[in-house]
């Protein structure tokens, strides 16, 4: 078990009527590269503030590298890089500046490590900051993030506006920098195909709950897709078996079902319903709307 | 060692490499005293997350196969005949376990499943 890097119990934040997030506890650990995934209006953004003390909870504790969010100091502060959904820069500014600027409020700031992200991600340092695309915007909010060298990396949708060579590269780069500086990365994305690979940890929110707080193979480990075809009957029209989280019967001799894989016995089911299963793994994408469901319970 | 990671199969990434690796050492393709590329290497090769494969190497060391010195790469370590034939055995009894099951839904017999595979192995039938 590495370094607690945050710790949330009975986390709940109100903006009025609407609660953002709800008696949320976790504990996240790193090195690790978290995926932090849900719907829209799931509580993801909302999260990652609360990670850096930008919001506080109206109830619970949130700690983070080891101090209550609300007494943050710069001392921990400048071990955290963000990349936000939208990030603002100093307009009047070219990139080499608005980075010169930034790189004079961190002792660690790594100027090789500034300019190989610069070339890899073909960032024009010359440009100016007011005419960016909203791409080379995020791509400089990730340089400028990655650069002080931080133990603890917030990405909120990310690659969301990089093309997919961008992409690519970003996310190998993560790879490299969570084993360069054992850091730990948090990650929110909706595309759940490009972080399959990356990220080692799933963290799911839905409706301001946590939904699944586990390791990404062991997630793959805990459910299966079977694939139901009866030989002789006509199957139920919905499966009893407790080990079933979701079904969906296609035609009376056909039916698709999410098990649980701890306590599903395939042989006898089969025998019970005198069908052939076909059992497949899911992936993350094929996960996703099960993790979801879960925080409905 | 080559690997090949299917990350999106839904089959655990770090299960994918547990299988390749122990195939590759009852196939003899990697053998005792060969080394295995480092955490960074691999994860550098196949953009998959270094956790996911230091968990992997973990379990191979724990089961014997892999064995680790300090400050040297990881190696394959020596076993004795028996348990490398077990392991054989082992390994291709899973590998037929969708064939076992698509002969079931077929109808097909252990008698003709045999014979098919028998075939195939003696190179009679492509």
């Amino acid at each position: 078990m590495g370094e607690m890097i945050f710790e949330a119990s009975g986390l709940t934040k109100e903006f009025g009527e609407v609660t953002a997030l709800r008696d949320v506890s976790l504990s996240l650990r790193g090195p690790s590269i978290i995926g932090l995934i849900g719907r829209n209006a799931s509580g993801k953004t909302t999260l990652l503030r609360h990670i850096v003390g930008l919001q506080l909870p109206t109830r619970g504790q949130a700690r983070t590298l080891g101090v209550a969010t609300r007494s943050l100091q710069h001392e921990q502060l400048a071990r955290i890089g963000v990349v936000p959904d939208a990030p603002t820069f100093m307009r009047w500014m070219s990139v080499g500046e608005q980075l010169r600027y930034l790189s004079a409020f961190y002792p660690r700031w790594d100027m090789e490590r500034q300019s190989s992200l610069a070339g890899l991600l073909e960032l024009d340092l010359h440009a100016d900051v007011s005419g960016l695309s909203t791409g080379s915007a995020q791509k400089l909010a990730i340089v400028a993030a990655l650069c002080p060298r931080p133990d603890l990396i917030l990405l909120d949708e990310p690659v969301s506006n990089l093309d997919p060579i961008a992409r690519d590269q970003f996310l190998k780069l993560l790879l490299e920098i969570v084993q360069e500086d054992r850091a730990t990365i948090v990650i929110s994305s909706h595309v759940l195909h490009d972080i399959e690979s990356t990220v080692d940890w799933i963290v799911c929110l839905n409706n301001g709950t946590v939904a699944a707080d586990a390791a990404l193979d062991d997630l793959k480990d805990q459910y299966a897709e079977w694939r139901v075809l009866a030989r002789t009957r006509d199957l139920p029209d919905r499966f009893a078996d407790a080990f079933v989280v979701r079904q969906t019967v296609m035609e009376p001799r056909r039916a698709r079902l999410v098990v649980r894989t701890a306590g599903a016995d395939l042989r006898a089911f089969q025998a019970a319903h005198d069908a052939d299963v076909e059992a497949a793994p899911l992936n993350l994408q094929g996960l996703f709307p099960i993790l979801v469901d879960n925080g409905r319970h | 060692m080559l690997i090949t990671i299917d990350v999106h199969s839904g089959v655990p990434a770090y299960r994918q490499l547990l299988d390749q690796i122990r195939l590759q050492v009852a196939a003899g393709r990697l053998r005792p005293g060969d080394e295995i590329p480092s955490t960074r290497a691999l994860s550098a090769e196949l953009g998959l997350n270094p956790m996911t494969i230091s968990r992997a190497y973990a379990l191979l060391e724990e089961e014997g196969l892999l064995e680790r010195r300090p400050g040297l790469p990881l190696v394959v370590r020596a076993r004795s005949g028996a348990t490398s034939a077990t392991a054989r055995g082992a390994q291709f009894t899973r590998a037929l376990g969708p064939v076992a099951s698509m002969a079931r839904q077929l109808g097909i017999g252990g008698k003709e499943a045999g014979d098919a595979l028998r075939r195939l192995i003696d190179g009679n039938e492509r």
